[in-house]
């Protein structure tokens, strides 16, 4: 079941002479069950593509489709939508509210679930999953790197998502943290879900069921 | 045009952000404007009277008496130590004068002899002949008269060739009556060689009582003498406007404290944002004096320009009506002595921004360098600390995370909102004085010109509660004779007519004791158990038994209550009015019928300032003008500090916006963040308002007496609604910002 | 022999200034702003007066004395005074002076500043005290000899029309109206310590010396209300008060006085000492305590001032009433008599009215017109400072009055005649301002303020006739 269909993105940052096309005409196609590795070099587009894949920034050209939806025929309401229900994101810097304690960051999307219960009962289970109990009583101020890592995996994982987008999730983190992060994301890959995963880690592009290169703004397997 | 290294860099700096750069600029120039109207209308009526009395050339003493040859009284006159200069003039009241369609039978006539004139020539010129008038520029503005017009003074017609404005009253028709001058000459010789006004000049006016006492030997057989000095002239001018001069000057001073305190919070804001910049610089080598450097310079020259539009906005807006204003009280506005004291303003605008962009860059450059590129530490909210669950307790969080200026942001609103409460209170206050003699301690509402004898026939009309002779009469202290004060007298109690609340001692009881309000007695340092000795305008002297200093509005506190035994003894000429008090619920209309009815027409008295309704209007103007930017100034501390929030929050957004909140949630959130601000802002502005400066303002105004200056409850919750709806409204035009941005321009940032 | 004219010149200049802090060539009292307020100022140096004769430089002191005139010692409490009169101006204006409670003190400072002079004589010329009142002569003498004063009357402490509690403010009342000065009057009632003149004294008898409020004879009418206890504190509205001429002023104190008490009156302490003075006893106590000679009913004599100069003090006061003054035939002729003995000795006469002033006056002066001898004849009653040339066959003489201690300027006259380098005289003479001590300084404040007193009266003269080198 395809999941994410993405064709033809180009995306340019800046204007004139100095603009530069990051992405010319990427293509990708994820399906159910698939954990997807994009690699490149800094600067190659890798984070805009995941964030054009996520709804967070629309392409110049091309097109996202999500679950059937067209993107850059969506409302913004609709977009919001899509993000709710459909996508999952874990960042680089992991980007934890530092007043709230982990379960306050994990439940925080559960607010806006259509079944707030369900969702927060699905948070629970997943702080206690993810062996992040004693974490979610603290503020993220006071956590390790790795601790922060996985609730916000939880986070994104609250509203059960279909994709779930990871930035770099292992680039702040240690080897034995990043380890595993990872062996949580490739579980994670798994049934009805799918997990694209940006990275620079040789480690993860190992365990990836499909490793993409961006080169010259297209992906090549 | 090439500027130094230093101020290129500057302005290269500031144009990387313009948004950025004209939200500050726009912060400081509304501050900088609150600013320029305070100093406008502080500066202009505060030194309005002497700034006039200077051009004017007012004279230190106006002597008045009953007619007299004027080589008689200058027979004596001459004789005085400390005499500069004098002149002579006769005035004629009740004249008839009519112009342009305008007519009226009060006019005051005032033939002036030779040497200095008392009064400044504000448009053509001075009197040469006699066919020639000056008009006083009351007049001339209410009855539309330009120079070479012709006015008709009884029943002769002269040329109007100038118009002079003189602060020994208060302008036509603010005064009862409109004012001309003419030259003695115009006069029949017959009449023209007497006077009943002395203008007199000192050498030395702080030597005023001196001379005083030296003029009251020399004043035998002249009747009906008064001394007018300048404080007194004040005085009658603060009659009709002084109260309200004064709570304007004192407000003018909150604002100006208001102002300050903003502009210092938004240059700490300003800090804040760049607090990554300022870690950058140090982790590269600046040191921290470099650092700072660099950040007063960029506030200063962001400060000059904005602080300069904003005052010179607010003095422009501010300037009509004081001077209108003043015109009304016979004074003249400043014109360009104002500048200096803008100039003033405008460096203590500058020097504020700089300043208060020192200290915190200061602070920051000083922190471990590590610290400051970690965007500086968020204080740990303590877990005890509840705020609602949901989005607008979230947002209720991150203001309340930033705690310095959370508290900065608190403090800034709590005085706007407390200023605009001063000032709604202000506007209740000068209503009340207009319709309300209650709230000047008067407790009766009409009053019959008749002798005492017809007191019990005024008793029997129905609705009327009580009625009592009064006595009024204006005197000077016979040993300080330059403190002039108004005598009030009643036969019995007086606090059934009239009852100032007592400071200190205790009521009169007996015909020789007085109770004396707080103004005059602070003046002759008179206290319970001393004597006050009243000259009265006969030449006689009346003492009294000080028993209580009471806290009056009347005649700017400078009052003394007594009993009329003593008074009547020393001038069995002296005639009373008789003070009329309705019983409950009377109508005073009806009841003022019922008395024209059986002979007794009544006058209806009212509170003790103006019932000049145009000049009560220019003051409202005036109020409304600053409240207008008050309320402006908390719009714009409340979106700075959440724009400033949303900001540094870009990636939490970002991130909530990631997981799927929408525009609703986002404005929760950003609501929450002012709300919290906002809320408690209200109570501390309410508690402000009423411990400090109500009384504060009060007291600036009038220290003789407390003003009921307190906010009402629904002028509080009018002004706690406005701030919640100002709080939304700073959510809705921050979050749009946000919204419009792309998702990823948040987490980008980081 | 230059540079001994030189010392000797130094040594005559330095003459006027030995000790002398008082005196005005080196620093005066002047109102620099016009404002009321007196404060010290620069001195005035000598005008060369040269209407008789031309200038010429002094080489030798003949004669050093000083005049004073005009004191007015007064007993302020006393019943016999009609102040309430002042407020008609005029004639009356003296019958109430803000300062008139200090007079004791205002004399014991010219004392001081006189003595600090060392004169070979002083002269009073008059007016010595104000209401013929035997108390009054025994505090003016007290304080002319020295020692111990007495300035009260009646009961201990002030009881008068400046008491703080009195209700007309046409007063001044120190305790409570502008300026203040709290406790004054208590004060100026306290005993107090006169040093005395330390040079010979010679009175000159003057009209308020002799005449109750220097207008009426003593009376026992008059002698009655002086000593009663009933004082009038306001005068009957049915009087009619004219101030218009001086004369018909005079017949109204004379028959407001004489005539019981017309007005309101109010207790006062009375006080046996106030009894009035009959010209006998006046004149022996004055012959008695100063260096006059002499006897009979008038207080006429002569003194010689150093082996040059001779002083002839006339007696010009009217018995019986009235300020204008009298000579009669036979003390014309007693003058020509004693400026036949003085010889080539040069003559100063004094009297209490300038000789001037007066048109029974001349006979004596067309003596002294005659007379080229005469150098100055000095006189008071006007309280003025005022020097004239009076020009005469005989070569002319100076006609000198000085201002009064009672009112502005409070200044006594210092006088020394000098031999000049051509052989011929010249009198300087100089102001001597009082020495302000004990309230005396308040007093010159106060008299400085006075509506009707020295200043707009313009009692101090010009320049030219206070500080001068008169030429003869």
């Amino acid at each position: 079941m395809r999941l994410v269909t993405a064709t033809g993105l180009v995306k340019s940052y800046g204007s004139g002479r100095a603009a530069r096309r990051v992405l010319d005409g990427a293509d990708l196609e994820v399906h159910a069950g698939e954990l997807v590795a994009i690699v490149g070099p800094s600067g190659c587009g890798k984070s805009t593509l995941l964030h054009l894949l996520g709804g967070l920034d629309l392409p110049d050209e091309g097109s996202v489709e999500l679950g059937g939806r067209r993107l850059e025929r969506e409302t913004a309401r609709g977009l919001t939508e899509l993000r709710r229900d459909y996508v999952g994101f874990v960042f680089q810097f992991f980007h934890l509210i530092p007043e709230l304690t982990g379960e306050e960051n994990v439940l925080l999307p559960a607010r806006l679930a259509a079944d707030r219960r369900a969702a927060t009962r699905r948070g629970r289970k997943l702080i206690a999953d993810l062996g992040l109990s004693e974490a979610a009583r603290r503020r993220p101020g006071e956590l390790s790197g790795g601790e922060q890592q996985r609730l916000s995996i939880a986070r994104a994982l609250v509203n059960d998502p279909r994709v779930l987008l990871a930035d770099e999730p292992t680039g702040n983190l240690d080897e034995e943290s990043g380890h595993h992060v990872l062996g949580l994301l490739r579980s994670l890959a798994s049934g009805e879900r799918a997990v694209v995963l940006v990275t620079h880690d040789a480690e993860a592009a190992r365990i990836a069921d499909r490793v993409l290169r961006v080169q010259r703004g297209r992906l090549e397997e | 045009m090439t500027l130094p290294g230093g101020l290129t860099a500057s302005v290269r700096r500031l144009r990387v952000h313009p948004g950025r750069t004209l939200i500050a600029a726009l912060g400081i120039a509304a501050a900088a404007a609150m600013l320029g109207a305070a100093v406008t209308v502080a500066y202009g009526l505060h030194t309005g009277f002497d700034r006039s009395a200077r051009r004017a050339d007012l004279p230190d003493v106006i002597a008045r008496f009953d007619d007299q040859p004027q080589q008689r009284v200058d027979a004596r006159l001459r004789t005085l130590p400390n005499l500069r200069a004098r002149s002579y003039r006769r005035e004629f009241t009740g004249v008839p004068l009519d112009a342009n369609g305008h007519a009226s039978q009060n006019g005051v006539l005032q033939a002036v002899g030779g040497g200095r004139r008392g009064y400044a020539i504000v448009a053509g010129r001075d009197l040469r002949r006699p066919d020639e008038a000056v008009g006083e520029r009351g007049v001339a503005r209410e009855w539309n008269i330009s120079v070479g017009q012709r006015i008709g003074i009884g029943n002769a017609r002269l040329r109007v060739v100038g118009v002079a404005v003189s602060p020994d009253n208060v302008a036509f028709p603010l005064a009862k009556g409109p004012r001309v001058y003419v030259s003695q000459s115009a006069l029949s010789p017959r009449i023209g060689t007497r006077v009943n006004i002395a203008l007199i000049w000192l050498n030395d006016p702080s030597l005023l009582d001196q001379t005083l006492t030296q003029a009251r030997a020399a004043s035998f057989g002249v009747g009906g003498l008064r001394f007018l000095t300048r404080a007194g002239v004040r005085t009658t001018i603060d009659q009709a406007a002084g109260i309200v001069i004064a709570l304007l000057v004192a407000f003018s001073v909150v604002a100006l404290c208001s102002a300050g305190v903003m502009l210092m919070a938004s240059a700490q804001a300003e800090v804040e944002r760049r607090l990554q910049g300022i870690g950058v610089m140090r982790a590269i080598g600046f040191s921290p004096r470099a650092v700072v450097g660099q950040h007063v310079l960029d506030a200063g020259v962001l400060a000059l320009p904005a602080g300069a539009a904003g005052i010179a906005a607010g003095a422009l807006v501010a300037s009509r009506p004081s001077a209108n204003l003043l015109e009304s009280i016979n004074e003249l506005p400043p014109g360009a002595a104002l500048l200096g004291p803008l100039a003033l303003a405008l460096l203590l605008v500058v020097l504020l921004v700089a300043g208060s962009a020192a200290l915190p860059a200061w602070r920051a450059a000083r922190r471990p360098v590590v610290s400051v590129l970690r965007r500086g530490e968020l204080a740990p909210v303590s877990r005890a600390s509840r705020f609602p669950a949901g989005f607008l307790g979230m947002g209720m969080r991150l203001t309340a995370a930033r705690r310095g200026r959370a508290f900065a942001t608190v403090a800034v609103l709590t005085i706007s909102a407390a200023v605009v409460l001063a000032m709604l209170g202000m506007a209740t206050l000068l209503n009340g004085l207009r319709n309300d003699p209650g709230l000047v301690g008067k407790r009766y509402q009409l009053t019959v010109n008749a002798p005492a004898s017809e007191v019990a026939a005024i008793r029997r009309v129905p609705g009327v509660q009580a009625a009592a002779p009064r006595y009024v009469l204006f005197a000077a202290d016979s040993f300080l004779l330059g403190e002039s004060l108004k005598v009030v007298a009643y036969p019995g109690d007086h606090t059934p007519f009239e009852d100032p609340p007592l400071a200190s001692g205790r009521r009169l009881r007996s015909n020789g004791e007085a109770e004396v309000g707080t103004g005059i007695a602070d003046a002759l340092g008179v206290r319970p158990g001393s004597e006050l000795a009243i000259e009265l305008p006969s030449g006689r002297e009346v003492r009294f038994r000080v028993t209580g200093l009471v806290r009056a509005f009347d005649n700017d506190g400078r009052v003394v209550y007594t009993r009329p035994a003593r008074l009547l003894a020393a001038d069995p000429s002296l005639t009373g009015e008789i003070a009329v008090k309705l019983a409950p619920g009377a109508d005073q209309r009806a009841v003022a019928r019922r008395l024209f009815a059986g002979g007794h027409p009544a006058q209806r008295i009212t509170g003790g300032t103006t019932r000049n309704a145009s000049f009560l209007s220019v003051l409202a103007a005036l109020l409304r003008a600053v409240a207008l930017v008050d309320g402006l100034v908390c719009l714009y501390i409340l979106v700075q500090a959440l724009a400033l929030t949303a900001r540094e929050r870009r990636s939490t957004i970002a991130v909530l916006r990631a997981s799927g909140a929408g525009r609703r949630e986002v404005l929760l959130v950003l609501a929450g963040a002012a709300l919290v601000v906002v809320l408690a802002a209200a109570p501390a502005a309410v508690l402000l308002e009423l411990a400090v400066l109500g009384p504060a303002v009060s007291h600036l105004a009038a220290s003789y007496v407390s003003l009921p200056l307190h906010a009402r409850a629904g002028q509080v919750a009018i002004v706690v609604g406005a701030l919640l709806v100002l709080a939304v409204a700073a959510a809705a035009l921050a979050g749009r910002r946000l919204q419009r941005e792309p998702v990823v321009a948040g987490l980008r940032s980081d | 022999m230059l540079a001994l004219l030189l010392v000797a010149a130094a040594a005559v200049a330095g003459c006027g200034s030995s000790g002398a802090s008082d005196s005005t060539l080196h620093s005066t009292w002047i109102d620099p702003h016009h404002s009321g307020q007196l404060e010290r100022g620069p001195g005035e140096p000598f005008v060369e007066r040269t209407e008789l004769a031309r200038r010429s430089r002094p080489v030798r002191q003949l004669a050093l004395f000083a005049q004073f005139t005009d004191a007015h010692v007064r007993d302020e409490e006393s019943p016999a005074r009609v102040p309430f009169l002042d407020r008609y101006g005029g004639a009356f204006s003296s019958t109430f002076r803000p300062q008139e409670a200090l007079s004791p003190q205002v004399l014991t400072a010219t004392v001081r500043a006189i003595d600090a002079l060392r004169p070979q004589a002083v002269v009073e010329t008059g007016d010595l005290i104000d209401n013929d009142q035997f108390n009054e002569l025994t505090q003016a003498l007290a304080i002319l000899h020295g020692g111990e004063v007495d300035p009260n009357s009646g009961a201990p402490g002030y009881s008068g029309v400046q008491s703080r509690s009195s209700p007309d403010p046409l007063y001044y009342r120190p305790d409570v109206d502008a300026p203040r000065h709290l406790g004054l009057l208590a004060a100026a009632e306290r005993h107090f310590r006169s040093p005395g003149l330390k040079a010979p004294w010679y009175p000159v008898v003057g009209n308020h010396d002799l005449l109750v409020q220097g207008e009426v004879a003593p009376t026992a009418a008059l002698n009655a209300v002086a000593t009663g206890s009933r004082r009038v504190v306001q005068l009957d509205p049915s009087v009619r008060v004219s101030a218009a001429d001086e004369r018909f002023a005079a017949a109204e104190v004379a028959h407001l006085l004489a005539n019981g008490l017309p007005g309101r009156t109010a207790y006062t302490p009375p006080d046996p000492r106030r009894r009035l003075l009959q010209p006998p006893e006046l004149l022996a106590r004055l012959r008695a305590a100063s260096a006059a000679g002499g006897s009979g009913p008038l207080l006429r004599y002569s003194f010689d001032i150093g082996p040059d100069l001779r002083a002839i003090v006339l007696d010009t006061v009217r018995r019986d009433q009235g300020s204008g003054g009298i000579i009669s035939p036979v003390q014309v002729a007693w003058l020509r008599s004693q400026l036949a003995s003085a010889g080539r000795r040069w003559v100063v006469v004094f009297s209490h009215q300038a000789l001037t002033t007066f048109p029974e006056a001349q006979p004596a002066l067309a003596l002294l017109d005659h007379d080229p001898h005469v150098i100055a004849t000095i006189a008071g009653n006007s309280h003025r400072n005022r020097i004239e040339a009076r020009r005469t066959p005989a070569g002319g003489y100076w006609v000198i009055t000085t201002s009064s201690l009672a009112d502005y300027p409070q200044q006594a006259r210092a006088f020394r005649l000098v031999q000049t380098a051509d052989g011929r005289v010249a009198l300087e003479t100089w102001m001597i301002d009082h020495d302000g001590g004990d309230m005396a300084g308040v007093a010159r404040e106060l008299s400085y303020l006075d509506v009707q007193g020295g200043r707009p009266n313009g009692f101090a003269g010009a320049r030219s006739d206070r500080n001068a080198i008169l030429f003869r």
